[in-house]
């Protein structure tokens, strides 16, 4: 279950997985690799572009 | 209806104004990079057009969540200095980084400084065009857009930062926190990254014509647009019987805002067109005006601000023109524009505006505290700038390969034309004048 809240009565933070502590942390860890993956593939594909006209 | 049901309905009604506020000013803010977005393309030859639009795009992208991770942290943790106060509630796994039903103010908030950021990492962006790595400029964007800028805002745009609290700082409109900050970190990474080949011949500059220049001055003129989001996000929407409030808590409206802003785009853009007669100075001059007077936006007289601004405007283009000859390639004239009019906005409001009083028991604007202010943040600026890309040099991560330059990144990097149907990129691969020859173009 991703709700924290079972009825809106009363409710205040409401966001996915808010009492689940693990599952945010992966949630963000996942956010930090999407961040960190196109840094990555930025890089790769400049080397590989570059090496290709370079050689051209 | 009972009083105190009245009183609560008042009161939600209050706080649904102060997000819709933000969220406005947050949906205009987004026009400063719709029109960095066609400056740049504009600006650039049309062998890197493409290029620099992706840069562009990214820049948002990447700023967004990482001020998300620790941009809005940073803010929050550091008005003292260097040393961190508790701010866990900032941080991306607190639980008030996310939909409350309770919470009106966080995200909004959070959402109008990110885009103050991602303005900060526009500004590098235009300079450094043409020559850059994308992967070395998203980098020096984050750490600008979510790091640098954010510290400088924790100190001279927080209602505890030191700047204030010491010095009785006043930028109300960013001049320094945003615009000098900005302007003096691209200069750092300019003075590494060096100029574009084919910009000195014998050490004299060369002029590299944009390849759109309407589609620059259209550019420029939506950041004109996107300035009101900006500068409305300044403001303070306080709830209850305080109404509007500078970020410092002084009392001040929209309507100063509104006397003021317009006076500031009118004078920077008659001063640049005195000094330089040319269509891209001109227009940048109404972003130079406003940037000039925005430290004091709330104080001056309108007649003020347009003289103010007109000398703004008047001194960004030699001020570009000296760190031409200085050997700067400034592609889009980012540091004369936004370091050295901020610097000057918030040196300016010293001089015009010192004896004001500050709220409470904190320190009067005086001209030694903006001096020292508009020090603070042209270093906080330059160093990291200078250092990181610095380093990135020494890597050789910092600029794409010289053949790969001269070809023009968009065949190298872009799967696609922007132009498909008329000139090819890889035709137009030198484009440069002799000084005097661009009045020809």
């Amino acid at each position: 279950m991703s709700s924290p809240i079972t009825s809106w009565e009363g409710a205040t933070t409401y966001f996915t997985f808010a009492d689940n502590p693990l599952a945010m942390a992966v949630c963000l860890a996942a956010a930090v690799g999407v961040f960190v993956y196109l840094n990555v593939s930025i890089i790769r594909h400049e080397k590989a572009v570059f090496d290709k006209h370079l050689s051209d | 209806m009972t009083i105190e049901t009245l009183q609560s309905t008042f009161e939600m009604h209050q706080a649904m104004n102060v997000e819709v506020f933000y969220w406005w000013c947050t949906a205009i803010m987004f026009m400063i990079h719709t029109g960095f977005l066609a400056y740049e393309i504009g600006a650039s030859r049309v062998k890197n057009a493409l290029t620099s639009g992706m840069k562009n795009i990214l820049t948002l992208s990447v700023i967004i969540p990482t001020f998300y991770f620790f941009g809005w942290w940073i803010y929050n943790a550091f008005p003292n200095g260097l040393i961190p106060i508790d701010a866990s509630e900032a941080l991306p796994w607190s639980l008030s980084m996310g939909p409350d039903v309770e919470d009106m103010g966080t995200g909004i908030f959070f959402a109008a400084f990110a885009l103050f950021g991602a303005t900060t990492g526009s500004i590098l962006s235009g300079a450094v065009i043409e020559r850059i790595r994308l992967s070395a400029f998203l980098i020096l964007a984050v750490i600008l857009g979510s790091g640098v800028w954010i510290l400088a805002g924790a100190w001279g745009w927080h209602p505890e930062g030191w700047l204030l609290t010491k010095l009785g700082y006043h930028d109300v409109g960013a001049s320094g926190v945003v615009h000098a900050v900005a302007g003096f970190f691209a200069l750092g990474v300019l003075m590494n990254l060096g100029a574009r080949v084919g910009k000195y011949k014998d050490g004299v500059a060369m002029y590299i014509p944009p390849h759109n220049l309407p589609m620059s001055l259209i550019g420029l003129m939506m950041i004109i647009v996107g300035f009101f989001g900006f500068l409305g996000g300044c403001i303070i929407f306080n709830g209850g019987e305080t109404g509007w409030t500078t970020i410092y808590g002084n009392p001040t409206n929209l309507s100063a805002f509104g006397f003021n802003t317009l006076m500031g785009f009118a004078g920077g853009v008659i001063g640049a067109y005195l000094t330089s007669r040319e269509p891209f100075w001109t227009m940048s001059g109404g972003l130079a005006g406003i940037i000039t007077v925005a430290a004091g936006l709330d104080l001056y007289y309108p007649g003020l601000t347009f003289a103010l601004a007109a000398s703004g405007g008047a001194l960004m283009p030699l001020v570009g023109r000296q760190l031409e000859k200085l050997g700067v390639d400034d592609a889009v004239g980012a540091v004369a524009v936004h370091g050295f009019c901020g610097f000057y906005g918030v040196v300016l409001v010293g001089v015009i505006a010192s004896g004001y009083p500050n709220v409470a028991d904190l320190p009067n604007i005086t001209f030694t505290g903006q001096l020292l202010g508009a020090i603070v943040m042209a270093l906080v600026g330059f160093i990291p700038g200078y250092g990181i890309s610095y380093l990135l040099k020494k890597f050789n991560a910092l600029r794409v390969p010289p053949q790969v330059e001269v070809l023009g990144l968009d065949l190298v990097e872009i799967p696609a034309k922007p132009y498909p149907e008329t000139v090819p990129a890889y035709k137009v691969v030198e484009n440069t004048l002799e000084p005097g020859q661009e009045k020809l173009v």
